[in-house]
């Protein structure tokens, strides 16, 4: 049985003044335990909107969302979401945030500093508790995000364009940890991208989505062995990453 | 300010625009222009009223021999203390009340729209001619005196509760939802720490009107406090002595409004500086 299944998802948005818009159409998907997924697409292709509805954040128009198995209604503490931009509450320090999603979740609090502890050093921010987010880099700021979302030990984890707004370096850096963190936790991972090189780094298959309305377009596997974390550069010189970046890449530029 | 270049200001004294102002030194220059125009101001003052009528105009010597008398006798620190006690409760009533209903009607559009048109009404009126009928109701003592202050002091901290919790961003609404924050947890740690420099800057405006109501309510109701002493020295024809009360009532409302301000900071802490 699949982890997620995305059965026949159609999300419409009223518009106030026109027809409403259809968002997504006729989404299906089947993603498997410990799967990471990359999803691409040009902007306004509902890549958002899907992780969204996945999250619980939004209800669909139609279709079904199921987890295991079971029909998923609202959120749960088995997702763990980690946000494009204001994904912290910057009147809480990195502590106090991550402390806010084991507190939501129901952890006792006394464990809570052992637990913050540990995931601010599982993204390489360990002493960096004590911070206001704004003391802290872009970069810094998203890995709190992931070490929130990996706080509440979730199955699943769903990043929405988690390294967008960084500049190149640091999306890099943060590109191979998030390599290495996934392949050592074999969380399933949803993985929304900008980057056709982002998605054929990190992901077993990689979802191609079309714009109005938001269509799954393709799905194109990535048979690049893992662990793919040691390879470090050697990685981006393999056959198979030319070809399926090539790939991806062709198939962006049709639908732009 | 003191990089501004307009043509005509401050040319003699210019400070190169690329150089970074030694802070210190910098407040220290401010803080004597300051103090240099005020003595300039009382000495002026002083000048002025030497020849004028002591009954309409008292010099600020005067005045400060006044201050000095009631302040041996006594007098002007029982006025500021019965002032200050109504004024203090009827405060920390308003603020309360005020931000108790500001989160219900921010949170509810039920209680938005049935309270909002009187609330509205209530703060765009001048409510002082509330006060005669009011004196019908409650009498002229204590309780007529803090229901004043309430009834001043209120609506500034409902209208700016309301514009805080319903402006909460809805990003930080989505954090709570994502993680599944009990409905407590998001008005305890989303929803009350966005709203709080709104409610701080509230409670602000609501300090000054409050101050405004003591005055006014002890100038109609039975005459006491700071407020009584100003009546009844400027009805006995001591000028003097009734600005002893007006320069405490000054710096306390200053005073006040710099405390509100610290604890404002206390709590802004997490912003940018
Ligand atoms: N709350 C909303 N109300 C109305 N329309 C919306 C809403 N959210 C999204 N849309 C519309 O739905 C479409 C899909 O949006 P979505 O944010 O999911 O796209 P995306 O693929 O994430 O784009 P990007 O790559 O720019 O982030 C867009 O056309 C957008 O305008
Ligand atoms: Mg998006």
């Amino acid at each position: 049985m699949p982890k997620l299944s995305v059965r026949n998802l159609t999300k419409r948005f009223p518009v106030s003044d026109g027809p409403s818009m259809l968002a997504l159409d006729g989404v299906d998907l089947d993603v498997e335990e410990g799967e990471f997924i990359a999803f691409v697409g040009p902007s306004g292709c509902g890549k958002t909107t899907l992780l969204r509805i996945i999250q619980g954040l939004e209800t669909a128009t139609s279709g079904d969302i199921l987890i295991d198995g079971k029909p998923a209604r609202g959120p749960g503490h088995d997702r763990g979401f980690v946000f494009q931009q204001y994904g912290l509450l910057p009147w809480l320090t990195a502590a106090q945030n991550i402390g806010f999603a084991l507190e939501a979740k129901g952890v006792p609090a006394r464990q809570h500093g052992d637990i913050t502890e540990r995931v601010l050093a599982t993204v390489g921010l360990k002493g960096f508790g004590d911070r206001f987010p704004h003391q802290l880099s872009g970069g810094m700021q998203q890995r709190v995000g992931i070490a929130r979302a990996l706080a509440i030990e979730p199955d699943m984890m769903l990043l929405d364009e988690p390294f967008g707004a960084l500049d190149a370096l640091s999306r890099e850096i943060l590109q191979n940890e998030m390599l290495g963190l996934t392949e050592r936790m074999g969380k399933t991972v949803l993985f929304v991208t900008h980057s056709v090189d982002e998605a054929v780094c990190l992901a077993d298959r990689v979802v191609v989505m079309s714009p109005r309305p938001g269509r799954i377009r393709d799905i194109v596997p990535i048979d690049i062995p893992r662990p793919r974390a040691r390879l470090g550069e050697a990685l981006r010189d393999t056959p198979e990453y030319s070809a399926k970046r090539q790939l991806l890449w062709n198939q962006l530029m049709e639908l732009v | 300010m003191q990089r501004s270049a307009q043509p005509g200001t401050a040319s003699k004294n210019a400070v190169d625009p690329l150089a970074e102002p030694d802070p210190r030194r910098q407040k220290r220059r401010e803080r004597i222009l300051q103090i240099g125009t005020l003595v300039l101001l009382l000495a002026a003052w002083e000048f002025a009223a030497h020849d004028a009528n002591k009954l309409l105009v008292a010099m600020p010597s005067d005045i400060a021999l006044a201050t000095w008398d009631l302040l041996v006798s006594g007098e002007l620190l029982w006025a500021t203390l019965d002032s200050m006690s109504t004024f203090v409760l009827g405060f920390v009533i308003a603020s309360v009340l005020g931000i108790v209903i500001g989160f219900a009607m921010g949170t509810n559009r039920t209680v938005e729209v049935i309270l909002d048109p009187y609330i509205n009404a209530l703060y765009a009126m001048p409510l002082v001619a509330l006060i005669p009928i009011l004196m019908l109701w409650v009498g002229i003592g204590f309780l007529a005196k803090i229901t004043i202050i309430i009834l001043f002091a209120v609506f500034p901290v409902i209208i700016n509760t309301v514009t805080g919790v319903k402006n909460v961003d809805k990003h930080y609404l989505d954090i709570g939802k994502a993680f599944m924050a009990s409905r407590a947890m998001v008005y305890r740690k989303i929803i009350a720490p966005y709203a709080m420099p709104y409610v701080a800057s509230g409670l602000r405006i609501a300090l000054g009107r409050g101050i405004i109501a003591m005055i006014v309510a002890e100038f109609l109701t039975s005459i006491s406090g700071l407020g009584g002493l100003i009546i009844n020295y400027t009805n006995a024809f001591e000028t003097a002595k009734a600005f002893a009360p007006v320069l405490v009532v000054a710096v306390l409302a200053n005073a006040l409004t710099l405390l509100v301000q610290k604890v404002e900071a206390r709590f802004g802490r997490w912003r940018r500086r």
